[in-house]
């Protein structure tokens, strides 16, 4: 910490204190000011201008409530009175600083003997001087204090003249503090246009906005487009552990709130709001001080949420609420964000697309050769069994096309498997139309249900479906999957149940589903086993299955198609109950 | 004797093919690919009854230049197209310019070289009504 020099003759003359006041301005406002030198200098002029024999600045740390001192001047400091900090907690034991602080006025006394605030922490002490350093709302930043050996060492010349140093110290550290915003709020700005994850774009702005207000925790929800769920993206500090869960519905709590109506909210004491919903695993209701959250909003519509709070501080005198310019400036990241997560969400769209089209591109290939090899292999067991008939004995013709069928099997499943896989590759790629729901769905039954079955059908039709933008040639594809697995989990037979039904918006809120647009709910109920609860997590993914036949894709084929209708497919059966699987469709507005 | 082309890129699948239109007594000539097929189909002389092209060559496409190639020779060749599993716009496509039928090579559990045999007596079939008709159309002409 370098001591500015500061040019000046002995006294509180004008002309002295007009220099120190220039030259600390002059320091405070330079782009390249070092704000300790400002403070050291304003302490240096201070002392010498009361004609003080030590003195020390203390700045407010508003989280903590803690004075802290920052400068120290004179003689007799040892490092540990230099690590000392008042605390403002107790209203008896603040000393002259601390009343200084509560009050934001200067305060003079000649005999420090008689003094209620008093605390003696040197022995010569006799006259003490202290004045506020107040920041652009009134708030005290901070208090410069001067100690004399001398009775009735100071007058109310030199707490104006005090006032003026400090008003100059004042400067420096509301420049500072915009200075720090401009560099993050550049940092962010830098680090939006060149970053294409979502997750490291989102833990960056927690980071960043971090240095820009001081905060026990903020972090990022995201909406999850498929359930409206608000899933924690990102946080700094206190939420961190719960990265990756589901924090909020949209319109519960007051970050569902935010998330919901798009507008910031505000609060000095967030767990008095009807709004509010505590999270008290993580930190207790009353330990949570003021509150902002900020829509994170995209071209269309909010993405989700940016949440800072601040934690109650210890001292009732000091209040440490956010600003209307905090509340700007998060407002500002809030849209910088939204705009950097739907750059970087389109960029990944093209490369997934871009790689499927690949992936595609490859398995349409490899499919079409092996396809090619079963159809010759065929041939040639065609020929085999043509030829076996021929021969002499009928045992040896029964052993070859034995034989022969068991090749025949063999090829049939690879078939199966070919079909599987084409399938599985192509379920995204839809090429909608109009399409009347009922009709597939009654013309897929048609199809796939076997001729002579145990299975009973049991179909309920709902006449007010609108017509549908879909992919009937996929959709039948999927339709079939869920009649044949039905069918195939009840050999001894049961009901096999299908509807279609539009859904009611209090259906709609009840099933969680977004609630931007009207939904077509699709069901396929059977009396099978069901599916146990142990693997109804896992059923959707490619490669699970419980039957022999195909390679396991069947249900992830289904997903897949459903998904690419920007549709949702679940499964709710009571396991020993029968599967019953749900498909909703978003009817286009 | 019928007189039959068959058109694929794979060795094994050509003289699969062959053997089973041998054994049901035609005449059947092979091409490797589109161009063979073109140029067997120009020098033929009376031109093939059938034509049974793969759709997948060098060119995910490659069937309907055979198809184009023998219908540009003689209108009543007929034509069979054999597709990969999914391939069903091209296999539509093929129809819409003439073709008499398509032919999935991969549906499990289908006896495919069974059901080509049958679709191949029925090609040959409406060619023989078709050029008959048109003899006695010619023959009307004449004498008139």
């Amino acid at each position: 910490m370098t001591a500015m020099k500061i040019a000046h003759p002995a006294g509180t003359d004008s002309s002295s204190l007009l220099d120190s006041v220039n030259a600390l301005l002059g320091e405070a406002i330079r782009s390249s000011s070092d704000v300790e030198s400002v403070l050291q200098g304003t302490l240096e002029a201070g002392v010498r201008l009361v004609g003080g024999n030590r003195g020390f600045l203390a700045l407010v740390n508003h989280e903590s409530g803690e004075l802290q001192i920052r400068c120290t001047t004179g003689e007799g400091w040892s490092d540990e009175t230099r690590r000392m900090r008042l605390h403002l907690a107790h209203e008896t034991h603040r000393g002259i600083t601390g009343h200084v602080a509560l009050t934001g006025e200067p305060y003079v006394t000649g005999d420090v003997s008689s003094d209620p605030y008093y605390l003696r922490y040197f022995d010569d002490v006799v006259s003490e001087i202290a004045v506020p350093i107040l920041g652009p709302t009134g708030q005290t930043r901070g208090v410069v204090n001067v100690d004399s050996p001398q009775p009735e060492a100071f007058t109310a010349d030199h707490s104006a003249a005090l006032g003026a140093l400090t008003n100059a110290a004042a400067v420096a550290l509301t420049m500072e503090g915009f200075r720090a915003r401009e560099s993050a709020l550049i940092e962010i700005g830098k680090s939006l246009t060149n970053t294409l994850e979502v997750e490291a774009i989102a833990s960056k702005v927690v980071q960043v906005a971090a240095t820009v207000l001081q905060f026990e925790d903020c972090s990022v929800f995201l909406v999850d487009e498929q359930t409206d769920h608000l899933v924690l993206e990102a946080s700094c500090c206190l939420f961190s552990r719960r990265i990756g869960s589901t924090m909020y519905h949209l319109g519960e709590g007051l970050v569902g709130w935010v998330a919901q109506n798009g507008e910031a909210v505000r609060l000095d004491e967030p767990a008095k709001d009807s709004r509010w919903r505590s999270t008290a695993d993580v930190i207790e209701d009353q330990e949570v001080g003021p509150f902002l959250a900020v829509p994170i909003v995209g071209r269309e519509k909010v993405l989700g949420v940016l949440r800072v709070f601040r934690r109650k501080t210890s001292t009732p005198w000091f209040n440490n609420r956010f600003t209307d310019t905090d509340e700007k400036i998060l407002g500002t990241i809030g849209s910088q964000l939204g705009a950097a997560i739907e750059n970087a969400r389109s960029f990944q769209r093209l490369v997934r697309a871009e790689r499927m089209a690949a992936w595609g591109e490859l398995s349409a290939r490899s499919a079409h050769m092996i396809g090619n090899r079963a159809f010759a292999l065929k041939g040639d067991l065609d020929e085999m069994r043509f030829l076996a008939e021929a021969l002499p004995s009928s045992e040896q013709q029964m052993e070859v096309l034995a034989l022969v069928s068991s090749m025949e099997n063999g090829i049939e499943r690879l078939e199966e498997i070919l079909r599987e896989f084409r399938d599985y590759v192509v379920a995204t790629q839809v090429t909608v139309a109009e399409c009347d729901l009922n009709a597939l769905l009654k013309e897929t039954l048609a199809e796939t249900l076997p001729k002579r079955t145990k299975v009973t059908l049991r179909a309920e039709y709902d006449g007010k479906i609108p017509t549908l933008r879909c992919d009937s040639r996929r959709l039948n594809r999927a339709f079939s999957e869920l009649i044949e697995n039905a069918v195939s989990f009840m050999p001894e037979g049961g009901e096999l149940f299908v509807g279609t039904r539009l859904l009611t918006s209090e259906e709609r809120a009840a099933l969680r589903l977004p609630h931007a647009r009207r939904w077509v709910q699709i069901e396929f109920a059977d009396q099978g086993p069901g599916v146990p609860e142990d693997v109804k997590g896992r059923i959707f993914r490619p490669f699970y299955t419980s039957r022999v036949k195909g390679m396991g894709l069947g249900l992830s084929i289904v997903k897949g198609i459903v998904e690419a209708h920007e549709g949702i497919i679940r499964e709710v059966g009571a396991p020993g109950d029968g599967a019953r699987f749900l498909i909703f469709l978003p009817v286009e507005s | 004797m019928p007189r039959i082309l068959v058109v694929d890129d794979e060795e094994d699948v050509r003289a699969a093919l062959k053997r089973r239109l041998d054994r049901e007594g035609h005449q059947v000539s092979a091409a490797a690919d589109s161009a063979e097929a073109r140029q067997l189909i120009e020098s033929q002389s009376p031109s093939f009854d059938l034509v049974v092209t793969d759709m997948s060559m060098e060119e995910a496409d490659s069937g309907l230049s055979v198809l184009q190639d023998a219908l540009a020779q003689d209108i009543f060749t007929e034509v069979i197209v054999l597709t990969a599993y999914g391939n069903v716009a091209n296999a539509v496509e093929s129809m819409r310019r003439g073709a008499f039928d398509y032919l999935e090579k991969n549906v499990p559990g289908v006896d495919v070289y069974e059901l080509l045999a049958m679709k191949v007596q029925q090609a040959l079939e409406r060619r023989r009504t078709a050029v008959s008709t048109m003899r006695r159309l010619e023959h009307l002409a004449g004498r008139m």
